[in-house]
């Protein structure tokens, strides 16, 4: 181990339970060392609602991470969802200055921080700003336009911000912690990160990651993310509905949703039954498998209805061609990709995670713990290029004047 | 995709401030954050204790080093070890070096000691270490006579010095007699005053290489040497010997010195004639003077005949370093 070796601690902090990841990164590669998980408490829908009982599972969930590592963690990278994170499109252009009309770096930070400086409300706070492809006269530019020829220079964020206090919370439970936020990652980018390929980000993709609390999701579109959004639903909810609509306590609801719960109804007999338990205790009874069923679907069909009426016309069939993919902990349901590709009108299925995470890792649920570590380190390495650039003198003397 | 850093004017989750009151951490965070407290202070200390010590250290050093000997409680010197590859031994260390009694080795400055050592020209290097708790370790390397000759410094009675290879000129001490007396005396050279000895004689390596090449190859001639004349060196490149059988012999440093030897010798075995000076540094022909003759040897020797007087004597193949003459030698 070098000096230069860092512990970085991936958190995220979910309705249903928190999971750690530690990975040591040693400047060129990353290797996961530790994993903590524990029962979430005090958290609701993605937001902290009880600071203490939300530091006491994050912090458990730290202390697991860190013994199962046997080292301790130096900086945190946290994941970020909750209905509170709202998202607008805005964009820019520029007249390019040089007489050969060849784009400079003057001209890309001139028009990025043009589309990127509009006023939020009061109480709102950026999270991220995500840019979409630059454009050379009306021509899309995958990479740097910097030295391309063209007379207009135009460019798009998607800024993603959320409320202050809540922002806050999430930051000061790690804090709690004594350990520092460096970075605050959409849940929704962590993942989808982790379950589509470049490939598909190109062709078109969305990512949904459905969890217990929210369903976060992104559409990806020329290799990169182009809308994002939470909606404050998830598989709690349907939890929520069974234990209603059949009359069960939260646990016995949570049992029938992860046996016999569908995203799509399949049973065609009215009669068929399914038991409780199934182990003739007292109190255990039986329930219409279609009406659980229904139940569970309708939920889950609401969902993605939500989530296609937040994408607006940013999504069509056509510029999704490689569907959608599906993950997180209620991902698991059965039918689940069959109701996401009748919704959408697209095919779907459900993420799996690069060949390179270990086996032990390729469950659905680490897909964002993994995500925040390899796009929290993708996302400083960028962030910190340009800013070097910027520190030149002449280029400060030319800025100013 | 690129997270901008921040172009923006509203405001950034980057601006939350992560401070967080003690009270609302949790007991494992508040022992991190004791714990890394306790570590930044205990660093702190640590450094600033070390900064401080050393300031005192080395105040105290520059300032009263026998304040700094009683502080670290040293024993006064025992033992001065000797290490040398020539002749110099203890008591010659222990008098130049000239040690107070009960010094200690702290108080000790090696830089004047290693001077007073190579002042005295027969030291040509001298490593002083400090071994604590009380021995002083010196390695010497000395340096080897070639000749010797007689100088007077300043007001002293003029004594006998010892040239090494190098053109150091100093007393020589603890060389045994016969040693002494086997070493040619040097002529023709100006002793120039330099601060307690002499200037290094200029181009001594030369005549160090002729007086080595035949004490080595022709020890038969080298014992004759008496006197080694360096005044025509400088001007016309010529080594002058004087030996107890032939009163001029002239070397030339542009030739080599073997072959000259070579045919000092086989003109010496060949003549039968003693002869009054030779001069072997004129390239292949050697120019002899016999009492009241002047003979110039041809550079090939006849098959047969032993020369006469005044008829030409045999003389030497023109060759570098033929067997023939190796042999003879």
């Amino acid at each position: 181990m070098t000096s230069s070796t860092k512990f970085i601690g991936a958190v995220e902090i979910g309705t249903s339970k928190v999971t750690v990841l530690i990975g040591e990164f040693n400047g060129r590669e990353l290797a996961i060392i530790g994993y903590g998980e524990c029962q979430a408490r005090g958290v609701i829908k993605g937001v902290v609602v009880d600071y203490k009982a939300a530091s006491e599972s994050v912090h458990a969930a730290l202390e697991a991470a860190e013994q199962s590592a046997g080292e301790q963690i130096d900086l945190v990278f946290l994941a970020q969802t909750g209905g509170h994170l709202e998202g607008f499109y805005n964009e820019a252009a520029v007249s390019v200055k040089s007489a050969d009309n060849m784009i400079s770096p003057m001209d890309i930070d001139t028009v990025c921080r043009l589309s990127t400086a509009k006023e939020l409300p009061a109480g709102r706070m950026v999270v991220h700003n995500i840019r979409r492809p630059f454009r050379v006269d009306g021509r899309l530019v995958p990479g740097n336009p910097e030295h391309l020829v063209g007379q207009r220079l135009e460019v798009g964020y998607w800024t993603v911000h959320g409320q202050e206090n809540k922002l806050a919370d999430s930051i000061h439970v790690i804090r709690g912690f004594n350990l520092e936020v460096r970075e605050l990652i959409l849940a929704s980018l962590a993942s989808g990160h982790m379950v589509t390929t470049a490939e598909e980000r190109q062709n078109g993709v969305l990512a949904i990651d459905l969890g217990a609390g929210t369903t976060d999701f992104v559409l990806y579109r020329d290799g990169g993310a182009h809308t994002t959004g939470v909606v404050p639903v998830g598989g709690s909810h349907l939890t929520n509905d069974l234990s209603l609509g059949l009359r069960l306590t939260e646990g016995q609801a949570e049992k029938l949703k992860l046996r016999h719960g569908r995203a799509l109804v399949q049973a065609r007999n009215k009669n068929d039954k399914v038991w409780l338990e199934g182990n003739f205790a007292i109190g255990d009874r039986q329930f219409p498998q279609q009406t659980i069923e229904q139940i569970t679907a309708a939920r889950i069909w609401e969902i993605f209805e939500v989530v296609k009426k937040k994408l607006g016309a940013a999504f069509s069939p056509e510029n999704c061609a490689a569907g959608v993919v599906l993950t997180g902990g209620t991902a698991k349901l059965s039918g689940i990709a069959e109701c996401a590709a009748k919704v959408f009108g697209v095919p779907a299925h459900l993420g799996e995670s690069p060949s390179w995470v270990a086996e032990n890792l390729r469950d659905p649920g680490f897909n964002t713990a993994l995500g925040l570590l390899y796009y929290g380190l993708v996302s400083q390495t960028e962030r910190t290029a340009p800013a070097r650039r910027k520190r030149g003198f002449l280029q400060k003397l030319f800025a100013n004047a | 995709m690129r997270d901008s850093a921040d172009p923006t004017s509203s405001r950034s989750w980057r601006e939350i401030p992560q401070q967080v009151k003690t009270r609302a951490m949790s007991r494992t965070g508040r022992n991190r954050f004791l714990l890394s407290s306790v570590k930044t202070t205990a660093t702190l200390v640590l450094g600033f204790s070390l900064a401080f010590g050393a300031y005192e250290v080395i105040r105290t050093w520059s300032a009263e080093p026998k304040k700094m000997a009683a502080a670290i409680n040293t024993a006064p010197l025992k033992t001065i070890d000797v290490l040398t590859d020539g002749v110099l031994d203890r008591a010659w260390v222990t008098r130049t070096l000239a040690l107070p009694n009960k010094v200690t080795l702290i108080e000790l400055d090696l830089h004047p000691l290693q001077q007073r050592l190579l002042e005295s020209g027969q030291v040509r290097s001298a490593v002083i270490t400090k071994s604590f708790p009380a021995t002083l370790t010196v390695k010497l390397a000395e340096r080897s006579p070639v000749a010797r000759l007689k100088g007077q410094i300043r007001d002293q009675d003029p004594q006998e010095f010892v040239v090494s290879r190098d053109g150091a000129v100093f007393a020589g001490v603890g060389y045994e007699s016969e040693i002494r007396n086997s070493l040619p005396w040097l002529a023709g050279v100006k002793l120039v005053s330099q601060g307690k000895g002499f200037r290094p004689i200029e181009d001594m390596e030369t005549v160090a290489d002729l007086l080595a090449k035949a004490r080595n190859e022709a020890p038969q001639l080298y014992q004759t040497w008496q006197v080694v004349d360096l005044s025509h060196l400088a001007s016309d490149g010529e080594i002058v010997v004087s030996s107890t059988d032939i009163a001029k012999i002239v070397f030339s440093k542009n030739l080599d010195f073997f072959v000259q030897l070579a045919r000092l010798d086989y003109a010496r075995d060949q003549s039968g004639l003693r002869m009054k000076s030779v001069n072997l540094g004129l390239g292949p022909q050697v120019v002899a003077t016999f009492d009241g003759a002047t003979v110039v040897l041809p550079t090939r020797p006849a098959a047969t005949e032993r020369p006469r007087v005044p008829k030409p004597i045999f003389a030497f193949p023109n060759s570098q370093r033929s067997s023939r003459s190796q042999r003879d030698l």
